[in-house]
């Protein structure tokens, strides 16, 4: 056996820090500290504005597998019935089933939809509105990712796409945008204000919304869960229902305690048809619904209404 | 390649020297903050790709920065409140990018050790003048930052090399984190100087239960807790050392607070815990028993079952 060794030269220009500096190491926005974030006040003094989430996606069933898969995308061999039928189901049945659930307690829910949803599905579209839901552009389709290795000019084709259709196919404003999957490339944010919007959901940073810098205005950046989803929760990690119920509780819990010295909080319920829309625990989301609206000083709200409340406050 | 670390000979789990805690302890007891910064475009390395996604990784990466923006503030509220410190397994350039952390902690009474620069910057691949370069930058940044020494180590994302250790002993490191092969400190075999070992947890931590074993939230308190009794029922016989690793990007999150909460209410409600930071496990373990231990070992570990 030799004697441990090491590399002689090591890795040049390894122990370069080029962002070593107060401050984050981009130039998006300043870093924040919570607890130091100024007290926000929501209407009716409401403790916790509550905001639905919906992750309304197409999958093509002949979708890229690079640079990666978006989570719930095809990983069967092509042609993956399995895969692309069991999404559809979403967006076929799964997504009536919320669409009553929220209606029956007069809440409304935000759209984060893929255009392709709108221009395959002029029906389903027209339910969406009749629900008064808003509706959030998150890209043309979940084999489109934006990434970094995406030219810029077809990035930006991307979102006009995807911005043009949703807009033709409802008539309230389109203002936020989703990129599918979380995935961005380093221009997303600035073309996502080029194309003429003004709030954003991707980076998962944070309990509350902040404030982004692009070379087109600002934006504002929306707390979308990812690790209280139920795709997270029950698709990636295989819980059950009842531990998604569970930990969406708690966070309610831990937020509206806050919320009672630190100003208001945003607890985000961030859910798919495929997954939440299943027979087997539609009556746990409204059981959960019903929970939440309990306490006073609850607010449900979609995003948009809580990115003007917030603006209100932070101006 | 070494088919073996080197850095430690067998030793059973019987018949070792007995060790006490301060004030008759039978169990020390210690959290390690990870202090994390995860860069949005960091350099290769030969070994290991920092970010599954292409560049730039928001998804990933914003899931870390949450822990600094936010996490950390709850999770120190948590500790605080049960008057349980820290030993912050810190990346130095923290210091450089969020004073306000290390100020929280400086208040709070933590200690601070290095976890190197940056928890994309492995040691996988560096010379050994490049990673004595990262120990003196840690060591100076630390001082600068809160005045303490630095005493304790783990190396960025547990990527150290095979002189990794040694390196670390001649660099005057007293302990290290980066091998878990013990519920006590043990001496560890370098080639110059002295250095222990002081048991840390890829067991009760956070990222492997959270991320990659899909933990529901009250397994996690039921873990933590179900891992300090049998340390503590160990304890009475040979001390033990328990360590609760964290990372605030996750026990920080809204859903899993409260877990932190209910584990720390359960371990300080015990007599005979010695609530430590990992460098008074270290000096009292150096002090009273690293000559003891070290000749049961060359002993040949002699005793045995009673």
């Amino acid at each position: 056996m030799s004697g441990p060794s090491s590399q002689k030269g090591g890795i040049p220009d390894y122990l370069d820090y080029p962002w070593r500096r107060r401050g984050l190491d981009h130039d998006r926005f300043a870093h924040r500290n919570l607890p130091q974030a100024q007290p926000i006040e929501w209407p009716g003094k409401a403790r916790v504005a509550l905001w639905i989430a919906v992750h309304v996606g197409h999958f093509p069933m002949d979708m890229p597998r690079a640079p990666f898969v978006a989570p719930g995308g095809v990983d069967r061999p092509y042609p993956s019935y399995w895969d692309y039928t069991q999404r559809d189901y979403g967006n076929r049945v799964g997504i009536y089933r919320l669409m009553k659930v929220l209606d029956q307690r007069g809440l409304r829910a935000t759209a984060l939809m893929n255009s392709a949803v709108a221009t395959r599905y002029p029906a389903l579209a027209k339910e969406v509105a009749a629900s008064r839901w808003e509706v959030a552009a998150a890209g043309v389709d979940m084999g489109k990712l934006h990434h970094g290795k995406l030219p810029e000019a077809e990035e930006r084709a991307l979102v006009a796409r995807s911005v043009e259709d949703l807009r033709s196919a409802f008539a309230t404003k389109v203002r936020g945008w989703h990129s599918p999957a979380h995935s961005e490339s380093m221009h997303t944010l600035d073309l996502v204000a080029e194309a003429g919007l003004d709030w954003v959901a991707d980076w998962i940073n944070d309990d509350m919304p902040y404030a982004v810098t692009t070379k087109h205005g600002p934006l504002t950046a929306m707390p979308l869960a990812w690790d209280l989803s139920d795709q997270r929760l029950l698709f990636q990690q295989h819980m059950d229902t009842s531990e998604f119920v569970e930990q969406v509780l708690r966070a309610f819990s831990t937020l509206y305690g806050e919320a009672a010295s630190k100003g208001g909080r945003v607890l985000t319920l961030t859910i798919t048809p495929w997954v939440m829309g299943q027979p087997h625990r539609i009556r746990a989301l409204g059981a959960l619904l019903d929970r939440l609206l309990e306490p006073a000083g609850m607010w449900p709200a979609t995003a948009a209404e809580i990115v003007d409340a917030w603006r209100a406050c932070t101006k | 390649m070494l088919a073996d670390p080197g850095h430690y000979d067998y030793a059973p789990y019987t018949g070792r020297p007995r060790i006490v805690w301060p004030n008759g302890a039978r169990i020390a007891v210690w959290l390690a903050p990870n202090i994390e910064h995860y860069e949005l475009e960091p350099p290769d390395n030969p070994r290991k790709v920092p970010w599954p996604r292409p560049v730039p990784d928001i998804l990933n990466y914003s899931h870390r920065d949450y822990g600094n923006r936010t996490g950390f503030w709850r999770m120190a509220d948590v500790m605080a409140k049960h008057g349980v410190r820290g030993s912050v397994s810190l990346n130095v350039a923290v210091c450089d990018h969020f004073p306000e952390i290390i100020e929280r902690c400086c208040q709070l009474d933590w200690e601070l050790f290095s976890h190197g620069t940056y928890n994309t910057r492995y040691f996988y691949d560096l010379s050994e003048e490049q990673q004595r370069a990262v120990i003196a930058d840690s060591r100076e940044t630390i001082r600068k930052a809160s005045g303490q020494t630095l005493d304790g180590w783990l190396t960025p994302a547990i990527t150290n090399d095979e002189t990794t250790q040694h390196v670390l002993a001649e660099e005057g490191i007293k302990y290290t984190l980066d091998m878990v092969h013990d519920d006590q400190p043990m001496p560890v075999k370098v080639r110059n100087g002295r250095l222990i070992s002081v048991p840390y947890s890829l067991e009760v931590n956070d990222v492997p239960l959270f991320q990659l074993r899909n933990t529901p939230v009250e397994r996690y308190t039921a873990m933590v807790k179900a891992q300090f009794d049998q340390l503590y029922a160990e304890g009475a016989d040979n001390g033990t050392v328990m360590c609760l690793p964290l990372h605030p990007f996750l026990i920080g999150q809204p859903q899993r607070i409260a877990a932190l909460d209910a584990a720390l209410a359960h371990i300080v409600a015990h007599d005979g815990v010695w609530l430590a930071t990992g460098r008074e496990i270290a000096a009292w373990y150096t002090e009273h028993y690293y000559d003891a231990v070290s000749h049961w070992l060359a002993a040949g570990t002699p005793g045995g079952r009673r």
